[in-house]
């Protein structure tokens, strides 16, 4: 990669392209907003369902500690739907179409210029309605978290985005192999909805693999732990190790997949 | 500046008869077979040359400008384009080329062009005073004015055409893939395009390989060409002698001053075309002098024109002969 500033200046350059897009369609403002309601309303009915019953509940986790975690879900579920799903998505439909071309034509990273190309930037409003749960959740609780709980979540957060989108970085190389890979997106999607719960719901073979494949625990659990106040500092550790090598393993396929881009079309 | 050695491309793709009972066995078991793309071509163009990339639909044309602009990775053979292995996509070679593709864009739809320039100078880290400069340049010759300022979806398809061309250019490349650059345009945007390619040609001593199927557009730009078909190089060297070596034969074109009869011009030699009032003949170069004296003297001739076969029929002509020998040598083996 060439000099970092350049890229800060490209990445700010993108981002401004999409703020001029998101202007130019100020109805989605609207449109996301109430969306991501609906959504955040739709993440919550299964909890309340769940908790109705003063029997039933998730082991290890009251009604409010499980908002915290649906909390962690609706930042993460803006996060993937505003930052990394729009340009990624871009990407299969280049593959498709073949103007792939214009960007490995171009002298800078490939894999810097497709993620940051496209920004959802009213998916911004699921913040607030993350905010809101959290908001809510410790109100109920009576109790703050601490600077610590809130620096090791903002990293476990920034550990899961990386996980994200490496995943989501393997899911588009395989777009250069086969052209619809539509199906494998929407399993991406719906797998990622079960990160609303707790890990400790899933057991046996389900728990190793959300917690090591495909790793739900790490992306709201762990972030909701440390938020409130008994996440260990190995799981830290090994959590940001993980992403870590995630990262390296999606940049490796990426690599490898251009290589078989075959630019369709003429 | 480009050379190439043994270029070959391959794919490897899957055969599949039509119906329902192919589509099932191919689910179980495929039968693949390998698309010869390219299969070993060699040329080479100096700095500053615009040569013309010609064949059929299908001859290798563009999967060569893909490789050579690093796109695609040889199967075998040598590219090197001003001493870069252009699948290596190195910065250093990124920032000398650039591929332009009359059928793909690279403009951002739903904002203005001027967008997408202002995006490509930040890419290429071109200096802010030299990216307004070029940029006043390429938007006065290309007459755009304050059409980069308007959505790229609002404007028509030459317009779009000529700032897909400024976005490919503010980085100054110093060799220029143009792949069908004026296709689908109107004659008149087609020939402001190839004034445009021509001055830059000039100006900036770019070099340039272009695939174009308007002849027009070669004739215009390109002293010599080099043909393709079905992935072999059939014909390297100057336009004219391109003419002379496939149609050598002499266009003759007569206008008369009161109707005349097809039996009168035929004894002049083989007619192309008749009418009444005028008519096209073919005739060897080396009779020229004498038809033209004898129809002079035979015919009510108002006016005359001597000229080459057009470029189209020259290249069917050499395309029809490569596929006729290509059938030959199959037949051989």
């Amino acid at each position: 990669m060439r000099g970092l500033g350049r890229y800060v200046s490209l990445f700010g350059l993108q981002l401004r392209t999409s703020g001029l897009l998101a202007a130019q369609y100020r109805w989605d403002f609207l449109i996301d907003g109430a969306l991501s309601v609906f959504s955040a309303a739709a993440a919550l009915v299964p909890l309340f369902v769940v908790y109705a019953d003063e029997r039933r509940g998730i082991p290890g986790w009251s009604f409010e500690e499980s908002l915290v975690v649906i909390g962690c879900f609706l930042l993460l579920q803006a996060i993937l739907e505003g930052a990394i799903n729009p340009g990624l998505v871009a990407v299969i439909e280049h593959i498709r179409k073949g103007t792939l071309d214009f960007v490995l034509l171009k002298p800078a990273d490939a894999q810097f210029l497709v993620s940051t190309s496209r920004f959802q930037l009213w998916r911004v409003a699921g913040l607030v309605n993350a905010s809101i749960v959290f908001t809510f959740a410790f109100t109920r609780l009576g109790r703050w978290p601490s600077a610590v709980g809130v620096l090791q979540m903002a990293v476990l957060v920034a550990a899961a985005v990386w996980i994200l989108y490496s995943l989501w970085i393997v899911i588009v190389s395989a777009a250069f192999y086969v052209v619809k890979i539509d199906n494998l997106t929407y399993l991406f999607t719906s797998l990622f909805d079960l990160a609303r719960w707790p890990v400790t719901v899933f057991r046996g073979a389900l728990r190793v693999v959300f917690t090591v494949l495909l790793p739900l625990g790490l992306m709201t659990t762990y972030p909701a732990e440390a938020l409130l106040g008994r996440l260990d500092w190995p799981t830290l550790v090994a959590s940001v190790l993980g992403a870590g090598l995630f990262a390296a393993a999606a940049r490796a396929v990426w690599l490898r997949s251009i290589r078989h881009y075959t630019s369709a079309g003429g | 500046m480009i050379r190439v050695r043994g270029l070959k491309k391959h794919y490897r793709v899957h055969k599949r008869p039509p119906g329902a009972a192919a589509a099932l066995k191919a689910l179980f078991r495929r039968d693949w077979q390998t698309v010869k793309a390219v299969d070993g071509i060699d040329f080479e163009l100096g700095a500053g040359e615009c040569v013309g990339f010609l064949g059929p639909n299908g001859a290798g044309k563009t999967t060569t400008l893909k490789t050579l602009a690093g796109l695609l990775h040889p199967s075998e053979g040598e590219v090197r384009v001003d001493g870069h292995e252009p699948q290596r996509r190195e910065s250093a070679f990124l920032e000398k080329i650039m591929l332009v593709m009359g059928q793909k864009q690279q403009l951002l739809w739903d904002l203005p062009p001027a967008e997408t320039f202002e995006l490509n100078r930040a890419i290429y880290d071109v200096p802010k005073d030299v990216y307004r400069r070029r940029l006043d340049e390429l938007v006065t010759l290309l007459a755009l004015g304050e059409l980069v300022n308007k959505p790229t979806r609002q404007l028509s398809l030459g317009e779009r055409m000529k700032c897909e061309l400024v976005a490919a250019l503010v980085h100054g490349p110093k060799v220029l893939f143009l792949d069908e650059p004026t296709i689908g345009l109107d004659v008149s945007m087609q020939v402001a395009m190839r004034d445009f390619i021509r001055r830059y040609n000039q100006q900036t001593g770019a070099t340039i390989l272009l695939t174009s199927h308007y002849m027009d557009d070669v004739e215009a730009l390109c002293p010599r060409v080099v043909v393709i078909d079905k992935g072999r190089l059939s014909f390297d060297g100057t336009l004219a002698s391109l003419v002379q070596q496939v149609k050598p034969e002499k266009r003759l074109t007569l206008r008369f001053a009161s109707p005349t009869t097809r039996a009168q011009v035929e004894a002049l030699g083989t007619v192309v075309k008749f009418s009444a009032a005028e008519s096209e003949l073919q005739i060897p170069a080396a009779q020229v002098s004498a038809v033209v004296a004898k129809a002079l003297g035979t015919l009510p001739v108002r006016d005359l024109n001597v000229e080459n076969a057009p470029l189209e029929e020259v290249m069917s002509e050499l395309f029809a002969r490569t596929a006729a020998d290509t059938r030959s040598t199959e037949a051989v083996r």
